[in-house]
């Protein structure tokens, strides 16, 4: 599977998660997946009710706002993301024990160099980890 | 400039191919055909490049279309039958990718008019999709005088042909070919009939060499003839020499202005369009 990122959408979410330390931030991606491609066409910056620097849980209430805008008119959800504000870009335990959709990407930026942010995409099977490509266009 | 999400998902197979990606799909959109004839070469060609996000396309024609072209120039319908084969296929790239912008020349080219043509939009490749060698020639010729890389195609019956002339780098059209032939020492498509598909065959070929020429990946055409005969479903490829004595690209060149070679008379209507 390859992710097509706008770039400014990659933006917005480097930037969200900047503000937002030194907590984790999180958010939701809507767009269509077509074959081995997911496009991302909107992306959804939530609130991380956890307000933790090492954990994250998005709000219910808003998650249903971010559905209702997805399935009016902009595809399916096609995964998450959140910010790592002092550890690597990989699923941490938790992450992979939470992970409960195979089909969702999980996207984590890791931001423990903050001059350079790295983000990766990954799926998740039974604490099977497999990375997927980003292409930030 | 960024891409829209229509753009995004229309040009994503594309973009996720190593060798194109965003870049590459940029290249398109900001490259420019020209495609002389609109028939049975030019036709599923100039689909293919609109249908790619080539984002400016030339199309060269003073032809009507005839119910009789329907058989292998797809880009008219029957409701077009009449109607400049250069409107008719202007309005079907429109209808398929809004992203592209089509020029249309409603002529002949001819030696007075054909680097003006060119030079309109500076084309970054020409397409010859023509069906007779006065024009051959010509487009030949003023492509290499003004130093434009093209992709000659040809096809009649169950045959086809086609090379790529890229400046500099290997044989042009008349390094192999010299001189046209004599008015009618060779049928025409109207006199010996042509396999509709052959123009798809081609025609796509020297679609996938101007793709493969503005995005500046993998081999091309240059210094070979590709021949493929539909009825013993065989492709040669023919590595050919550059001619030392060629009379418009080789360092003896004597040719500087462009000639119109005499067409054979039965052949100036109603088609000039392979």
């Amino acid at each position: 599977m390859t992710i097509i990122l706008k770039k400014q959408d990659y933006d917005e979410i480097l930037g969200h998660a900047l503000m937002n330390l030194p907590n984790e931030a999180c958010g939701l991606l809507g767009g269509l997946m077509d074959g081995e491609v997911k496009i991302v066409k909107k992306i959804y910056l939530l609130k991380n009710v956890d307000q933790s620097p090492e954990h994250f849980t998005l709000d219910p209430k808003e998650q249903f706002a971010v559905i209702k805008d997805i399935r009016r008119g902009n595809g399916v959800l096609l995964g998450n993301f959140h910010s790592h504000p002092s550890s690597p870009s990989r699923p941490s335990e938790e992450d992979k024990r939470l992970a409960f959709d195979v089909e969702l990407s999980y996207l984590i930026l890791s931001l423990q160099d903050k001059e350079n942010p790295v983000l990766k995409s990954f799926r998740i099977k039974e604490a099977e980890v497999s990375e997927e490509e980003i292409q930030v266009i | 400039m960024s891409f829209s999400n229509d753009q995004l998902e229309r040009y994503s197979r594309h973009i996720i191919l190593k060798e194109i990606g965003a870049k590459g799909q940029k290249k398109l959109l900001n490259g420019k055909v020209l495609i002389i004839g609109t028939g049975g070469l030019g036709a599923p060609a100039a689909m293919y490049l609109a249908a790619a996000g080539v984002g400016t396309i030339g199309l060269v024609d003073n032809d009507a279309v005839d119910l009789s072209n329907l058989q292998r120039q797809i880009i008219h319908q029957t409701k077009d039958v009449g109607k400049p084969k250069v409107i008719s296929g202007a309005e079907t790239i429109n209808e398929m990718n809004p992203d592209v912008k089509v020029v249309t020349y409603q002529e002949w080219v001819n030696a007075s008019n054909i680097l003006d043509i060119i030079r309109d939009k500076d084309y970054d490749f020409i397409i010859d999709g023509t069906d007779n060698f006065p024009a051959k020639f010509l487009i030949n010729d003023a492509c290499v005088l003004s130093k434009k890389p093209f992709s000659h195609g040809g096809i009649i019956r169950f045959q086809g042909q086609t090379m790529t002339y890229l400046p500099g780098n290997g044989p042009c059209y008349r390094c192999v070919f010299l001189n046209p032939p004599p008015a009618d020492a060779v049928p025409t498509c109207r006199q010996a009939g042509v396999l509709g598909v052959m123009g798809g065959i081609i025609g796509t070929i020297q679609a996938t060499e101007a793709l493969k020429y503005i995005l500046g990946i993998g081999e091309l055409l240059n210094s070979y003839l590709l021949t493929f005969n539909a009825l013993t479903m065989e492709f040669r490829k023919v590595k050919l020499p550059v001619n030392t004595n060629c009379k418009v690209c080789s360092n003896k060149a004597t040719m500087k202005e462009l000639i119109d070679y005499e067409q054979a008379a039965c052949d100036m209507k109603p088609s000039s369009q392979a």
